[in-house]
């Protein structure tokens, strides 16, 4: 199996924010609501990283 | 009320269990199978439906990995980071000893996905052990 980059990350953005998620909060709304936070936060900083290298000579 | 009965892995699905915590030996017990299937500790304390989330993320976190051709740490190591790798394999139980022993898991390097699979196979076996530890406190009663 060969998975683009951002395919694996959206896989692996998925599956952490869910466990995240269920593990720290309590309430299905307030678990709902962080895993998404995390799933995005995780998104945001991977199209951030990604544009903060885009310049560098690699 | 209701809001509550539809929590995942609530209290409601083992209303005895929070406020009666467990004895340490039978909780040590239960995140021991915890470590060796993914999920079972948090389905033998009355969280089932969140013990199935878990076994889900874990397995299919671990079978992706074992599909992208990534590599799986053993004890023999050659540099210390190796070491930390094994470890963090280890947390994915019986999953890893099967794939280990197989022969599968072996890694090829030249393969594209190989350095995503790697991290997947090490990021499975870490979020196991989180699960672990939300099992140890639900058993001992500090977490609802």
């Amino acid at each position: 199996m060969i998975l683009s980059h951002f395919t694996a990350l959206l896989i692996f953005a998925l599956i952490v924010s869910t466990v995240f998620g269920l593990i720290t909060k309590n309430e299905p709304r307030e678990q709902f609501r962080y895993g998404v936070f995390v799933f995005l936060s995780f998104l945001a900083a991977a199209f951030v990283v990604g544009w903060l290298m885009y310049p560098l000579p690699l | 009320m209701d809001q509550s009965k539809e929590q995942i892995g609530s209290a409601s699905e083992s209303p005895s269990l929070k406020s009666k915590p467990m004895n340490m030996a039978a909780t040590i017990a239960i995140c021991s199978t915890g470590w060796l299937v993914p999920g079972l500790a948090h389905v033998l304390i009355g969280r089932w439906i969140r013990g199935l989330i878990f076994a889900a993320c874990v397995l299919v976190m671990f079978s992706l990995g074992i599909a992208m051709h990534g590599e799986l740490y053993d004890s023999s190591f050659d540099q210390l980071l190796d070491f930390f790798g094994f470890i963090a394999n280890l947390g994915a139980g019986l999953a890893y000893w099967a794939a280990a022993g197989s022969g599968i898991g072996v890694g090829t390097m030249t393969w594209p996905s190989y350095d995503y699979g790697t991290k997947f196979l090490v990021v499975a076996g870490l979020l196991n052990y989180l699960i672990i530890l939300d099992a140890f406190d639900i058993a001992q009663g500090r977490k609802p």
